[in-house]
């Protein structure tokens, strides 16, 4: 089936009232929970999960990420208004939001932001469309042992790309494996880690995980943080207006940072955050005017914005065709899809394209909604910012306890939730990253059944791995991961030095 | 200050990882997988013991780099504040099932935004109230979730 049938097919999905309905109120739930500051995707898709339980798998995947793309989309209003950014993937866009939102041009800059993620989005999403069937035909020969090791780069790629010590980013990704073991094991039944309590027999709710390392570690933040000023009331927005010349300054960026978002955003680790960074300092490199990046600069804030979007759209090429995730939002985005009974990888195209096709053109209207809700509307929209803190601390917390309460019935779980997110909270103070933490989790059971079976197809040899050309280069490839950016920051230290 | 933090939580993850081997050397053996099950859990339980020595002895540079960040509670009222909410959490765990979700949610509403400091009653008891009523029917009605009645009879 080609690219234009698997799109008819498609947009049967997003194109039914449906469709359309759960596109629009998750893009809306995103681009709300983005704004937010302290709220990420992660905590908007866990909360979701539980609704969409018994729905259509696809329209579920079609709102879900919805809320993902919406809340990066989003994550900008905040970064312009409060230079606090909603999410981590927009920090870069307060460097020239902020500053041109202080000159009295805030509408200009959530004009410029709302375009630019619009046209990064849209892009992003054309280069999925064609990218995603054409690496689920390459990966459709994959064995266990292909599947392993690219679980296996995934997480080093997101350890070595992690800002901070990377000491501490392998210590949350081994510690989210050990969380991962806690249950029966598939293969020989053996009770792992359970200390007899029936409870944990199938191991621990991925939900648990996600909402506790995410969304409670940032409830507690929220607390510290809760005196902070919000949006006032009489703080003006101005004309949401450009001008032609505004037009020509943005077309570079847009069009370089498109292509280069989405690239960054299909590389396992990488993701909106390094995209949005990689977006801002390449055009401060190639801009007539670095001078005026940091000061309201048009293309240093089209940049970061177009790059983080397009990002979002490639993080879903190995997400739908391979099934192997490369961020903690993608991470959780899988978890959902198997909770609902979907197992993504290169299958996923034959087998039900609906849901592959499905969500790639709903990507489209909901990049539309996205437009109309963040220009013309956001300054309607930008007034959720000033539900007082206290309340939103108290309605979170709810959201979360409900959301678990109704997946598993059992208040067990929310023990769990409670002592994940104390857990959570000391990552943070001490600097330990939690996105390795949920993706080992989320991969740690399948890493080791692929372990196994490659171990059985290979009668216990470990030669697996290195007798197959493509298994060597994977192997090549993620050993260079993990000890090449070490190396490069002890060179740089140096030269400074 | 910072140095300090990293060889406790060393020295801490180095006890985790002991623990953890000592638990997957317990597990019991199968002789006919070529992986058993504590292969995996023994190769995360070394790597945890090695890196938590790693992190123990680094002379990180990256210490000095990291500034003492604004998340990290400062005054002693936000980390009593964040332990009420953990307690409040905790209680609203307990009372879930007993007093039922309506109830409870209303109750752990107005106390914790009240403890946090808004001061605004008449919003917070009607927002304490709408909200849990809301969610308890969208539940039952639309999406078929029973969530507990607890001692009110509906």
């Amino acid at each position: 089936m080609g690219v234009f049938d698997g799109m008819l097919q498609g947009v049967q999905v997003a194109f039914s009232f449906e469709g359309i309905l759960f596109i629009f109120i998750g893009v809306l739930l995103g681009t709300i929970i983005g704004m937010l500051p302290g709220l990420g995707p992660i905590t908007a898709i866990g909360v979701m999960i539980p609704i969409s339980y018994g729905m259509d798998p696809s329209i579920a995947l079609v709102m879900m990420a919805g809320v993902y793309y919406g809340a990066v989309f989003g994550g900008s209003t905040s970064s312009i208004l409060l230079n606090a950014p909603g999410i981590a993937g927009t920090v870069a866009t307060s460097f020239d939001g902020y500053p041109m939102a202080q000159q009295g041009k805030a509408g200009k800059a959530l004009a410029i932001a709302a375009i630019s993620s619009f046209v990064g989005g849209t892009i992003g999403v054309i280069f999925l469309m064609a990218f995603a069937p054409l690496l689920a035909k390459v990966a459709i020969v994959f064995g266990p042992a292909e599947y392993f090791i690219l679980m296996l780069l995934a997480l080093t790629a997101i350890t070595s790309l992690s800002d901070g010590s990377m000491v501490k980013a392998l210590i949350a990704g081994v510690l989210g494996f050990m969380v991962a073991t806690v249950g029966m094991d598939g293969q020989t039944g053996t009770a792992r880690f359970t200390f007899g309590n029936i409870n944990l027999l199938n191991g621990i709710e991925f939900l648990v995980i996600a909402l506790g390392l995410f969304a409670l570690a940032e409830v507690w933040f929220l607390i510290i943080n809760r005196k902070n000023k919000a949006f006032g009331v009489d703080d003006k927005i101005g004309s949401l207006k450009l001008t032609k010349q505004d037009f020509k300054e943005m077309t570079g960026p847009m069009s370089r940072q498109s292509v280069l978002g989405f690239l960054l955003g299909v590389l396992p680790g990488a993701g909106a955050t390094i995209a949005s960074f990689i977006g801002y300092t390449t055009e401060k490199k190639v801009s007539k005017k670095p001078e005026e990046f940091g000061k309201g600069s048009v293309a240093g804030l089209t940049g970061p914005e177009t790059a983080n979007n397009a990002a979002t759209s490639g993080a879903f090429v190995p997400l739908l065709s391979l099934g192997i995730p490369g961020s903690g939002t993608t991470a959780v985005l899988l978890g959902a899809l198997l909770v609902m009974g979907v197992n993504p990888g290169p299958l996923l195209v034959q087998d039900q394209p609906t849901i592959f096709w499905g969500v790639i053109a709903s990507m489209y209207i909901g990049n539309i909604f996205l437009l109309i809700l963040n220009l013309p509307l956001i300054p309607y929209i930008a007034k959720i910012l000033k539900i007082p803190r206290p309340m939103l601390i108290s309605l979170v917390i709810v959201f979360c306890l409900i959301g678990i309460y109704s997946l598993s019935f059992n208040t067990f779980d929310l023990y769990l939730l409670l002592l994940f997110g104390l857990i959570g909270y000391l990552m943070k103070v001490l600097n330990f990253p939690a996105a390795p933490f949920i993706l080992a989790f989320i991969l740690g059971g399948m890493m080791e059944q692929s372990l196994r079976k490659a171990m059985t197809i290979s009668n216990g040899s470990l030669s697996i791995f290195v007798t197959k050309p493509l298994t060597l280069s994977l192997v090549v490839v993620t050993f260079l991961v993990l000890i090449l950016p070490p190396i490069i920051r002890a060179v740089m230290n140096r030269k400074v030095a | 200050m910072y140095q300090m933090r990293n060889k406790v939580s060393a020295i801490v993850l180095f006890l985790f990882s002991i623990l953890y081997l000592i638990l997957t050397i317990k597990l019991p053996k199968y002789e006919l997988v070529p992986v058993d099950a504590d292969v995996v859990p023994l190769v995360l339980g070394i790597t945890l013991l090695t890196l938590s020595i790693m992190l123990f002895f680094i002379k990180s540079t990256e210490a000095d780099e990291e500034k003492q960040s604004p998340i990290i509670p400062e005054k002693k009222e936000d980390f009593i504040m964040i332990l009420v909410v953990a307690i409040l959490i905790f209680l609203y765990i307990f009372l879930l099932e007993r007093l039922g979700f309506v109830l409870t949610t209303i109750l752990f509403l107005f106390v914790t935004t009240l403890s946090l400091g808004y001061k605004k009653h008449i919003s917070n008891v009607i927002v304490s109230i709408v909200v849990p009523t809301v969610f308890y029917i969208v539940f039952d009605m639309l999406l078929d979730i029973s969530l507990p009645s607890g001692i009110l009879p509906f």
